[in-house]
């Protein structure tokens, strides 16, 4: 599928550097210097999360790119998707899906200075069948001689959208009211311009969503409900507490998008732009239902654990550190029985004593 | 899943919930921001057999009465398992109860040992020993330095308790075993600000009742925050609930309940007008001082939650229904709703998590629902709870009720009315003036639904009747309804919706009860003024509206043709308000509260048939209704203070 128009015009890529700068800048006004001393609290968390942010994300994203045989231009989209760090649209998601925010907080943190080391890497390690294919292409059409992964720009562009983050943090640190109102402020100006932005997208390519093949849909829909799936089984297989398998979970899906539109539209030039920012609006559109059905699917699901853990946090917050809540026996049930800061029922305690005894 | 413990009286509950749920705090006391002191069932329980047998030495009787005067706190809580355990029945009164009040409860209730929260408390029973015959003992429940003489301290009727115990005294365990469903295990004396207090019956089968219809389904993952007084029986049924379900309850105090909201994140609490009101006023004068940015996305959140759950209510049936609705409108009407809900939800979804998340933290954050009771909270708080996504479940009840008669569940959430009536308790409508019942009555349409009447109440729930008083008990407990003075009708969604009272007794906003009674007999004596009908039914304070004495105001040489003219007299206002001031004040022995704060002129004279009986008594409801607006528009007008 080629683009015969441009998919942005002129003032829309105002509006989207504009959108970019103050969702950027509203993800700095909520981190304080505090976040990142978070990261260090759970570093089990931050060390899963990193596996699944950049070992699982960017894997499932090249295995679906080869699986699904996408175009090259789709594929390295997709993969750039993969390898993105994750914004503060997962903290809120947490939040809802009764995960643990701090970690999710902690994670973005994390991730985003990762990024300007992770990023250049994987896409050096994933992209290079294609980036050939479509040298190839270009050599062979006439229009150019090679195409690479524009690393330097890739990582310039990054250390642009982080300019935003710092102002935002900078303002957090003189007034934490004005930076609640930016934070605020810059989430609904995103979402008007998304909302503009999908909807004269899809005004003016109206064939472009019937001319899009499905499965440019499948990896957009796919690669976020993978990150979600395997987030959450790789955080399980490591025994991380329920709260923080949700938390992990959704981090892994979603991703920071603005950056990557920031990084497509800074970094990439025609004829790839168009197509790799069509895929990155799609995943942003499908990322936010998808991600609202598994917070809503979690938030049933954990409501009880969730419950337990709120109760005995506040126990410990109210009654002292060394307080353990004895929940009656079948209480709770297998799957967080033996997860401390679920509290224990008597028996446990007792086996406890009995094996320290031998 | 339900959590909640089957007994069949308290002294059991006591007993299973310590079994059930053992080392779980069951009460925690603050003492400071973030060090609080929990006491667990085993403990309360354990403490509760010690008390009980140290009641018992001291002479205590099953089915004895035990005074227990005092406000929240864990002791109150350890008393009542105490005085339950030992078979006898405890008549709670608050620390602000007057001297005339413990000289009345304790000689009608033959109270023969009293537990006192307070050393002031304490001396002032002591002071009156010698109008109470019967009493023999009084415990003193708070620490101090230095005992009065002749007072026992709760730590040395526990002592003696423990002691006997130890070496086998198992007397409290026969007590419970002893214990019948309909042996009283309160009496509760409630307040008349006229006439002497009355003290109703209730007994093990009436308050177990209630651990079945309290719509809330808690767990021991649960907190509940108590702020209401323990000794009224609308904040002891939570109490008592929340021992059956495992929960615990955090005491917490007017001054210190914003930071206990956030650092105890409460599920759950019980709550009067009072307080959703003023928390009402501080989120929107947060609102108000923020940036206009952050205004305007409250109100754009509140807009959309506005529209997202109305259409919700009319799709499920949620709407107040005071008349029949018709099939058409309703099947026109719900695709249209559907629609707009389609469109909404995603905005609503946004804003919802985005604004109105943070505006739900001002109350902990964690609340699953509160039932608010005690009086009626104003419809417009009451949406503005809902809306934000705080469910206000209002609830209808009595102490002779054990207290609930109705209450909004989760799929009722029908604001404007009380919900509807709970299992296993009958409701009927009886039509004031002739008796007749109205609901349910199949000659009427639709069963007489949205029909006026007083509100009469069958079930489980019901007391006793009053402690020695056979003639009251029979005049308001006939063939098992009991009468409650409420008027109210059955909406055509089956709720219960309380239209105001049909005995007079005006309870203002803040709870405190006034009889107008006196007031308005005091004021008509006055040459300005023919009729005088004292309003404030769940308002902030009373106001009255007054058929001035046109002979009397033109003796003062104002120029009066009509009632008309006086009511646009600035000079006949002036008069009138004057002479309210000098009757109806303080000097002569009215109280704070039944001090008029505004009052109107009326237009008209009340004619007999119309608005007076034919003994000349005022009929309240009439004159309520014929001039609702303009008691209305006297509430919604800022007092002066000039009376």
């Amino acid at each position: 599928m080629e683009f015969t128009t441009q998919l942005l015009y002129p003032i829309d890529q105002i509006l989207l550097a504009v959108m970019i700068f103050s969702i950027m800048f509203g993800m700095g006004a909520s981190l304080t210097v505090d976040d990142f001393r978070t990261v260090a609290r759970y570093p089990r968390g931050i060390l899963i999360g990193f596996l699944s942010q950049f070992g699982l994300m960017p894997f499932f994203a090249y295995g679906l790119a080869v699986f699904l045989n996408l175009p090259p231009a789709y594929a390295i989209s997709l993969i750039l998707i993969g390898c993105l760090p994750g914004g503060t649209t997962s903290n809120m998601f947490a939040y809802f899906a009764r995960g643990s925010v701090a970690l999710s907080i902690a994670m973005t943190t994390a991730s985003t200075v990762m990024a300007l080391l992770m990023m250049p890497l994987l896409l050096e390690f994933y992209t290079s069948d294609f980036t050939r294919a479509i040298s190839a292409e270009v050599q062979a059409s006439g229009t150019g001689t090679e195409f690479v992964i524009p690393t330097g720009n890739i990582i310039a562009s990054l250390v642009l959208v982080l300019v935003p983050v710092a102002m935002g943090m900078f303002l957090r640190a003189k007034s934490q009211e004005w930076a609640k109102t930016a934070e605020d402020t810059a989430g609904f100006m995103g979402i008007i311009v998304i909302i503009y932005l999908i909807g004269t997208a899809f005004a003016r390519h109206s064939g472009l969503m019937l001319q899009t093949p499905i499965e440019i849909y499948i990896s957009a829909v796919c690669v976020g409900l993978l990150g979600f799936l395997f987030g959450f089984w790789m955080s399980r297989l490591f025994r991380l507490s329920p709260i923080f398998q949700r938390a992990i979970s959704l981090e892994t899906g979603i991703q920071n998008g603005p950056i990557a539109f920031a990084i497509i539209l800074l970094s990439f030039a025609e004829p790839v732009q168009s197509q790799m920012l069509w895929l990155a609006i799609l995943y942003s559109t499908f990322i936010v239902i998808t991600s609202s059905f598994i917070t809503l699917y979690y938030r049933r699901v954990g409501k009880f654990d969730y419950e337990v853990y709120k109760n005995t946090t506040i126990h410990n917050r109210l009654f002292g550190e060394e307080f353990v809540s004895h929940y009656p026996e079948n209480f709770l049930p297998k799957r967080i029985e033996h997860d401390p800061s679920q509290g224990f029922t008597p028996s446990q305690i007792r086996k406890k004593s009995q094996n320290s005894d031998i | 899943m339900n959590n909640r413990i089957a007994a069949e009286n308290m002294a059991q509950l006591y007993k299973k919930a310590a079994e059930k749920y053992g080392e779980l705090p069951a009460f925690a006391t603050r003492k400071k921001e973030l060090e609080w002191e929990p006491v667990s069932f085993r403990e309360l329980y354990a403490q509760g057999l010690n008390l009980a047998t140290g009641l018992i030495e001291l002479g205590v009787q099953a089915k004895d009465h035990v005074g227990l005067f005092g406000d929240n706190r864990f002791e109150w809580i350890l008393s009542d398992c105490g005085i339950q355990l030992c078979g006898a029945a405890d008549v709670p009164r608050g620390r602000d109860i007057t001297d005339s009040e413990l000289v009345y409860i304790i000689n009608h209730a033959g109270i023969k040992v009293a537990i006192a929260e307070t050393e002031i408390l304490v001396k002032r029973i002591q002071d009156l020993q010698s109008e109470l015959p019967s009493l023999k003992e009084i415990i003193l429940l708070e620490p101090v330095k230095k005992l009065p003489e002749g007072v026992l301290h709760l730590s040395s009727v526990l002592n003696t308790g423990k002691n006997l115990r130890e070496i086998g005294d198992r007397r409290a365990e026969s007590r419970m075993d002893s214990i019948q469903s309909d042996d009283l295990f309160t009496l509760i004396y409630t307040s008349g600000t006229t006439g002497k207090p009355k003290g109703v019956m209730l007994s093990h089968a009436n308050i177990i009742s209630q651990m079945k219809v309290i719509p809330i389904e808690l767990s021991c993952t649960d907190r509940v925050l108590s702020i209401l007084p323990v000794w009224h029986i609308f904040e002891r049924v939570f109490e008592v609930y929340t021992i059956a379900c495992g929960v615990c309850t955090y005491y917490t105090s007017i001054r210190t309940l914003a930071d206990d909201l956030k650092n105890v994140e409460p599920t759950f609490m019980g709550s009067a007008p009072r307080l959703w009101e003023s928390l009402h006023q501080r989120i929107l004068k947060r609102v108000k001082e923020s940036h206009p940015m952050r205004q305007l996305l409250f109100h754009t959140a509140y807009f959309l939650s506005k529209m997202y759950k109305s259409s919700l209510y009319f799709m499920f049936d949620k709407k107040l229904k005071v008349e029949k609705a018709s099939l058409l409108k309703r099947m026109l009407l719900t695709p249209l709703h559907a629609v707009r809900w389609l469109i909404i939800t995603p905005l609503y979804g946004f804003f919802n998590v985005a604004v109105l998340e943070p505006v739900r933290m001002s109350a902990g954050g964690s609340l699953k629902a509160t039932v608010s009771g005690g009086g009626a909270l104003p419809v417009e708080i009451d949406r503005f709870f809902n809306f934000i996504g705080i469910p206000v479940l209002e609830g209808y009840g009595m102490t002779e009720t054990s207290p609930v008669i109705a209450v909004r569940t989760d799929e009722k959430l029908i604001i404007g009315t009380v919900g509807p009536v709970v299992s296993n308790t009958d409701v009927r409508i009886v039509d004031i003036e002739s008796g007749t019942v109205l609901f349910p009555d199949e000659n009427h349409p639709e069963n007489g639904r949205g029909l006026r009447g007083e509100i009469n109440v069958k079930g489980p729930q019901v007391m006793k009747g009053y402690y020695k008083e056979k003639e009251l008990t029979d005049n308001t407990i006939q063939d098992g309804w009991l009468r409650t003075g409420d008027l109210g009708m059955i909406t055509f969604n089956n709720c219960l919706k309380i239209l105001g009272r049909s005995k007079s007794t005006i309870v203002l906003l803040s709870g405190e009860n006034l009889e107008p009674e006196p007031i308005e007999m005091r004021l008509t004596q006055s040459p300005y003024i023919e009729h005088c009908m004292v309003v404030g039914q769940d308002k902030k304070h009373i106001g009255a509206l007054i058929v001035p004495d046109l002979d009397g105001l033109r003796s003062e040489g104002i120029e009066l043709s009509s009632l008309e003219d006086a009511m646009n007299s600035k000079k006949a206002e002036k008069i009138i308000r004057a002479e309210i001031k000098k009757i109806n004040s303080t000097g002569n022995g009215f109280k704070r509260h039944e001090l008029i704060q505004e009052f109107r002129l009326l237009p008209e004279n009340f004619r007999n048939g119309d608005e007076l009986t034919s003994l000349y008594k005022m009929k309240r409801h009439v004159i309520q209704d014929k001039y609702a607006e303009l008691i209305e528009a006297m509430f919604n007008h800022e007092p002066s203070g000039a009376i």
